[in-house]
């Protein structure tokens, strides 16, 4: 795979220069402002949105379905008009630019391999299109079939492949054009889970050898934290949060993007000063660092923050629970408690520690600096 | 036990239905051959009937009549039944869509219905404009009416059956609308334009009432010329001409019924 990848990097290198034209080929920048779309009358699909994209990113557009993602990324395509907005994608303005002119190709969820073409054909379309001379394009789609390793299959019928194959073939098709920037729709949607996440990591891996901008949309939060460097995730239409995996994951800026990372211990605020919060479950101390101007909104606790039983350090918030549910996942052991008649889920590392029963009053130790202020 | 009874009646039930449709026409076929002039013994096996045929002017003339009308008249009702079947496939989500049950009119109307108007329409045109005298211009017209819906019916469902993304694909891969025409929408309905091509003729060669009532006094199609001399009574020749044109329809309809299964691939 790294043999592989290295020789279409540097064969990527030598078109560069062909075409002088074009200034870094495989890394444009995005910029969304004010993007906005509406189906029918009462149906906004994006109401305004403003977002850049960094050269070489792998960058995710994460929500759940109707959120717009999609509706986004067929606008950066090209194959949806934007009611409203400015677009630009390598700093050239693109909003009134058809999709065949834009240097930009996209993996679609359900692949589009055309049914009349043979896998070589399919690869070799966007070329041939674009008008490449017929030597060019042979060589550039044998190297293509030979870096997705489905070099044999060229001669195959698309109706002939498994679904993993047609992904492969669908992303060698949109990458052998060489775009700026490769949309991907949902690509592994369809796919079982041992390939997915296969497939996750390799995609990963690929983009951060060919440096080219990456935008993946998604409605699979893990999915979108294991491969991206940034994330926006949206909601009816609205960007709710743009960062890092990390700081989505740990800081999600409203209850809607904690809750869909995946939290589920979120309290109510019911009054708080500046390093103690008042919740459902009693006062809690927290870093003064996390203290907000509204004296409203929510607690994240993570579960895999919690310790659960043995001794809890003085300086750590202590509570008294008892186990309602344990739910034993291998590596890790899930607990569903109630502390003051409100639930509260815990994970602890299954590390050959004492493992609680259903009934068992546990204490639970929670460090101030693991808790978290959501907005509202 | 009580099944296999079942079994055996239906088989007995399909080997009925087949012989009934397909005797009469066995013994048109049959009868064509036959050395004797009539239609009451058989004699022996002869080829008389189809020398004689080629003989007759009159039936090479309408065999000839009947040729140019359905190819002229299906390459016609290709190009714009395609058309049409594309535009139904565009705007099947527009609000007035269900307008395109008009296309269907032609297949559910009568055909003398259908043909008196054509001809009423062609004589009142005709005598206003002194074009469109009846022939074999006013008969491709008319079958070019009745073959259309046939055609974008057939399209439709070809672009129907496919993923709309592939448009897109198409689009993103920097392909040019003439260039999605040319290398993406032709050759992916190519089966289906073939097998709507197949039916288009086989209805026109089929067509008696209609292209009767078009027809002008030099354009009489086989159809015509049969329903003409059979008022003399049923002669060899005929069967001679009868089986021709089973063989021709059926080899058509075969292509046709090829090329549609194809598409499904």
């Amino acid at each position: 795979m790294t043999d592989l990848t290295n020789t279409v990097k540097t064969t990527d290198r030598a078109d560069v220069t062909d075409t002088a034209s074009r200034d870094k080929r495989g890394a444009s920048s995005i910029r969304m402002q004010g993007l906005r779309k509406q189906f029918g009358r009462d149906s906004v699909a994006l109401a305004g949105v403003d977002l850049d994209i960094n050269a070489g990113e792998f960058f995710t557009l994460l929500g759940p379905s109707g959120c717009g993602k999609t509706t986004l990324l067929r606008i950066l395509a090209g194959l949806e008009e934007a009611d409203d907005g400015q677009l630009t994608i390598g700093g050239k303005d693109v909003i009134d630019m058809p999709p065949h002119r834009r240097s930009v190709n996209t993996v679609f969820q359900s692949y589009a391999l055309f049914p009349h073409l043979s896998v070589r054909d399919n690869l070799a379309f966007g070329l041939r299109m674009r008008g490449e001379p017929a030597a060019e394009r042979d060589r550039k789609v044998a190297e293509v079939a030979e870096f997705i390793k489905l070099g044999s299959l060229v001669e195959r019928r698309v109706d002939q492949l498994s679904g993993g194959q047609k992904q492969r073939i669908a992303l060698a098709r949109a990458l052998v054009c060489e775009p700026d920037v490769l949309l991907l729709d949902e690509p592994l949607s369809a796919l079982d889970a041992g390939l997915r996440g296969q497939l996750q990591v390799e995609l990963q891996r690929l983009q951060k050898r060919l440096g080219v901008t990456f935008v993946f949309v998604t409605h699979d939060q893990d999915e979108a934290m294991v491969m991206s460097d940034r994330i926006a995730v949206l909601d009816s239409g609205i960007i709710q949060q743009v960062g890092t995996p990390s700081e989505i994951y740990e800081h999600p800026a409203n209850a809607f993007v904690a809750r869909f990372m995946g939290h589920d211990n979120l309290f109510a605020i019911t009054a708080s000063e500046s390093n103690w919060v008042d919740t459902g479950l009693g006062r809690l101390q927290l870093d003064p660092a996390e203290q907000r101007d509204t004296p409203d909104g929510w607690l994240l606790i993570r579960p895999e923050t919690l310790e659960l039983g043995g001794d809890v350090p003085a300086d750590y918030n202590r509570l008294e629970g008892t186990v309602e549910e344990r739910l034993y996942r291998g590596s890790r052991i899930e607990y569903r408690l109630t502390v003051n008649d409100h639930p509260l889920t815990a994970v602890a590392g299954n590390l050959g520690q004492r493992i609680h029963d259903v009934g068992d009053r546990v204490t639970i130790g929670i460090c101030p600096e693991d808790l978290v202020r959501v907005a509202a | 036990m009580r099944k296999r009874t079942l079994k055996r009646g239906l088989t007995a039930f399909w080997w009925l239905t087949l012989i009934f449709l397909y005797l009469p026409l066995a013994v048109v076929v049959l009868f064509s051959f036959n050395a004797a002039n009539s239609a009451a013994r058989l004699t022996g096996f002869s080829l008389r009937w189809y020398h004689q045929l080629l003989g007759n002017e009159q039936i090479i003339t309408a065999f000839g009549n009947t040729l140019i009308l359905a190819t002229c008249s299906s390459v016609i009702a290709l190009a714009i039944g395609c058309l049409i079947g594309y535009g139904m496939y565009r705007h099947r989500h527009r609000k007035l869509g269900w307008l395109i049950v008009l296309i269907y009119l032609p297949i559910v109307l009568p055909d003398i219905v259908f043909g008196i108007s054509e001809m009423a329409f062609f004589v009142q045109f005709h005598r206003l404009t002194g074009l469109l005298q009846p022939g074999l211009g006013t008969m491709v017209i008319a079958h070019v009416t009745f073959q259309i819906p046939f055609v974008a019916l057939i399209v439709y469902s070809r672009f129907v059956g496919l993923d709309p993304s592939l448009f897109e694909a198409a689009k993103d891969l920097y392909a040019t609308p003439l260039k999605r025409v040319i290398h993406f929408m032709l050759p992916t309905i190519k089966p289906a334009l073939i097998s709507a091509f197949f039916l288009s003729f086989t209805l026109s060669v089929d067509d008696f009432v209609i292209s009767f009532f078009t027809a002008g006094p030099e354009s009489a199609t086989l159809p015509i010329y049969i329903w003409s001399a059979i008022k003399k009574g049923v002669t060899p020749e005929i069967n001679a001409i009868a089986t021709l044109m089973i063989g021709a329809v059926a080899l058509a309809a075969v292509i046709s019924l090829a090329f549609n299964r194809q598409r499904k691939v």
